[in-house]
């Protein structure tokens, strides 16, 4: 579904990503690790389009997309989530989904009609706010809702756009661990051909959540397998001194 | 997003019976003074959409409003193409102008933006300034106003231009809050809000511009249309980009992205350029401190001053749900 051969990036004198590739089959949700600063976000970036990566090509179902501009690669069904909520504020959670939607039923276009009394929208705004429970806030302005609940619109403005592949980054930034297992939970709630990958800094989450973990370190890929050989590799424990073995 | 909220309804409501009130009980210097108003509102509308709900802050807003003027003389005058036919060619040529601007300055942001769009205001301005064909800096006279007359209307009476003129207004404003509401105009918002987000949904933030540019120029034409009949002569001055600075002055001091706030502005600013230049030629000095006074209060204008404290008051008898809503989250769902 979302194949990346050899992605490589400098800025200036700094290797951000070092000939990254990794191969994403349809459903797969595969957990991105790294320290701070490991390069998850600019790989992230290079995919959607926000970067241009200086060599490498990106695959989205059986197509290059790596010179397609950011929207032309949302439109071909490539999604994401920021570490930072970047919601539309000054609109209701509902208003927020619909937006969305409208873009992937091209209702956003018409200048002539309200894409929220679109049937198509309106039946994928009620979809989305059932998966990532959402229901009971879509009449309430994004400001009038908890942190917790912005990151689940941050999901589900993603996952609005009708995406083959979902690329998260951080979706439990900020929140506390009790509301992060539901987040995982609600995650692993969404339909099985949806294709995400995650990056997190939660152990949890990856164990929770992920078929596969992939391991940035200065760039590089360190680590490409199962949970169970994470839990098992030294040089993981090397990396986060430890930090998940009691997890 | 235009949201037409109570307080907005009731302030359109009352601006238009003090309108009508106006246009049927004054005598000519206030008539000339409500058309005067009623023309600078369209213009501020179509400022309103771009630069309030879009973040787009136009300095061409003159130009288009001289383009419409232009186009609907010469071909009036030139062609003598049917007033009304020219009207809509004027129209239409003035929301091309307005695309093309809009495709070109949508790549730029903030001050650059406004450069942009500051050069092609000036072009068009030093265009018409210098071109024999349009009579260069003496402007083209002689512009004639739509024939009515089978509808019984005769427009060169003052009293039914500016009734004209407010039944146009009264159009345009429920255009420019259909287009606000549907898909384009929330992709708009959505874009002023946050462009990256946009662009990461599938949205090339190029054409949404370009097309709210070109509808924009649209209305920004009709005013100039109905300007050039207004006076029944043009000048290049209609294009210079002291009048894109007038119209920004006049959003900013009635509310910008309200829709509601140009009319509060451009009747609150004809007034004070039409009773305070009685008492003294500085009157712009009188409108400069109320604009700083009105920008340093931090309320969005004139209007949106008595429209948060109208809001703040409703909201006093809503029942308290923002606790609820705060605890909210996926573990609670």
């Amino acid at each position: 579904m979302l194949e990346v051969k050899g992605l490589d990036k400098h800025f200036g004198a700094i290797h951000v990503t070092r000939n990254v590739s990794m191969k994403l089959e349809r459903g797969e949700r595969r957990v991105i690790l790294g320290p701070n600063g490991a390069g998850k976000t600019t790989f992230f970036n290079q995919i959607v389009g926000e970067v241009a990566p200086d060599k490498g090509q990106i695959w989205l179902d059986g197509e290059e997309v790596t010179q397609l501009a950011v929207p032309d690669r949302a439109l071909k069904g490539l999604s994401r989530s920021y570490q930072k909520n970047t919601l539309f504020d000054i609109l209701t959670v509902g208003e927020n989904l619909g937006i969305a939607a409208s873009i992937h039923t091209h209702a956003a276009r018409s200048p002539l009609r309200d894409p929220l009394r679109d049937r198509a929208v309106r039946e994928i705004v009620a979809e989305v706010a059932h998966q990532v429970h959402l229901e009971p806030y879509l009449d309430a302005p994004v400001t009038d809702v908890s942190y917790g609940v912005r990151r689940q619109l941050e999901v589900g403005v993603a996952l609005a756009t009708r995406p083959k592949v979902i690329l998260m980054d951080e979706p439990t930034s900020g929140i506390g661990p009790e509301m992060a297992h539901s987040f995982h939970r609600m995650l692993n709630e969404l339909p099985r051909d949806l294709t995400l990958l995650i990056i997190e800094h939660d152990m949890d989450l990856a164990f929770d959540v992920a078929d596969s973990i992939t391991v940035l370190n200065y760039g590089e890929v360190v680590f490409d397998g199962t949970p169970e050989a994470a839990r098992g590799s030294d040089l993981l424990k090397e990396i986060y001194l430890g930090s998940w073995e009691d997890a | 997003m235009f949201r037409l909220t109570p307080v907005r309804s009731g302030a359109l409501g009352l601006l238009a019976a003090l309108g009508l009130y106006a246009a049927f009980s004054a005598e000519y210097f206030g008539l000339e003074i409500l058309t005067e108003i009623a023309i600078l509102s369209m213009l501020v509308i179509a400022l309103d959409m771009v630069a309030g709900f879009g973040g787009m802050v136009s300095l061409c807003h003159g130009a288009l409003l001289g383009i419409g003027a232009y186009a609907y003389a010469g071909l009036t005058t030139m062609t003598g193409a049917d007033p009304f036919l020219a009207l809509l060619g004027a129209v239409v040529l003035t929301g091309i102008a307005g695309f093309l601007v809009g495709a070109v300055c949508a790549g730029s942001q903030g001050i650059y933006f406004i450069m942009v769009t500051l050069a092609f205001g000036q072009m068009a301005y030093a265009f018409f300034f210098e071109s024999a064909a349009f009579g260069g800096d003496d402007g083209i006279a002689g512009v004639p106003r739509l024939d009515l007359s089978g509808l019984g209307v005769d427009l060169g009476d003052s009293r039914s231009f500016v009734l004209f003129c407010m039944i146009l207004l009264a159009l345009v404003t429920l255009f420019a809050a259909h287009i606000l509401r549907s898909g384009l105009g929330r992709t708009l918002v959505g874009l002023k809000t946050n462009e990256q987000r946009m662009r990461a949904l599938g949205v090339r933030s190029w054409r949404a511009k370009a097309y709210t540019f070109g509808i924009s120029g649209m209305i920004a034409g009709l005013a100039g249309v109905l300007a050039a009949q207004h006076t029944m002569y043009i000048s290049p001055g209609l294009l210079n980009w002291t009048v894109s600075g007038e119209a920004l002055v006049v959003v900013i001091l009635g509310g910008l992205g309200t829709l509601v706030g140009p009319l509060v502005g451009a009747t609150a600013f004809v007034l004070i350029k039409h009773e305070v230049s009685a008492l003294t030629p500085y009157w712009h000095l009188v409108t400069g401190v109320i604009l700083i006074a009105v920008v340093m209060s931090g309320a969005n204008g004139i209007f949106g001053f008595f429209e948060a404290q109208l809001e703040r008051l409703r909201n006093r008898s809503k029942p308290a749900v923002e606790g609820k809503l705060k605890q909210g989250s996926v573990h609670d769902a």
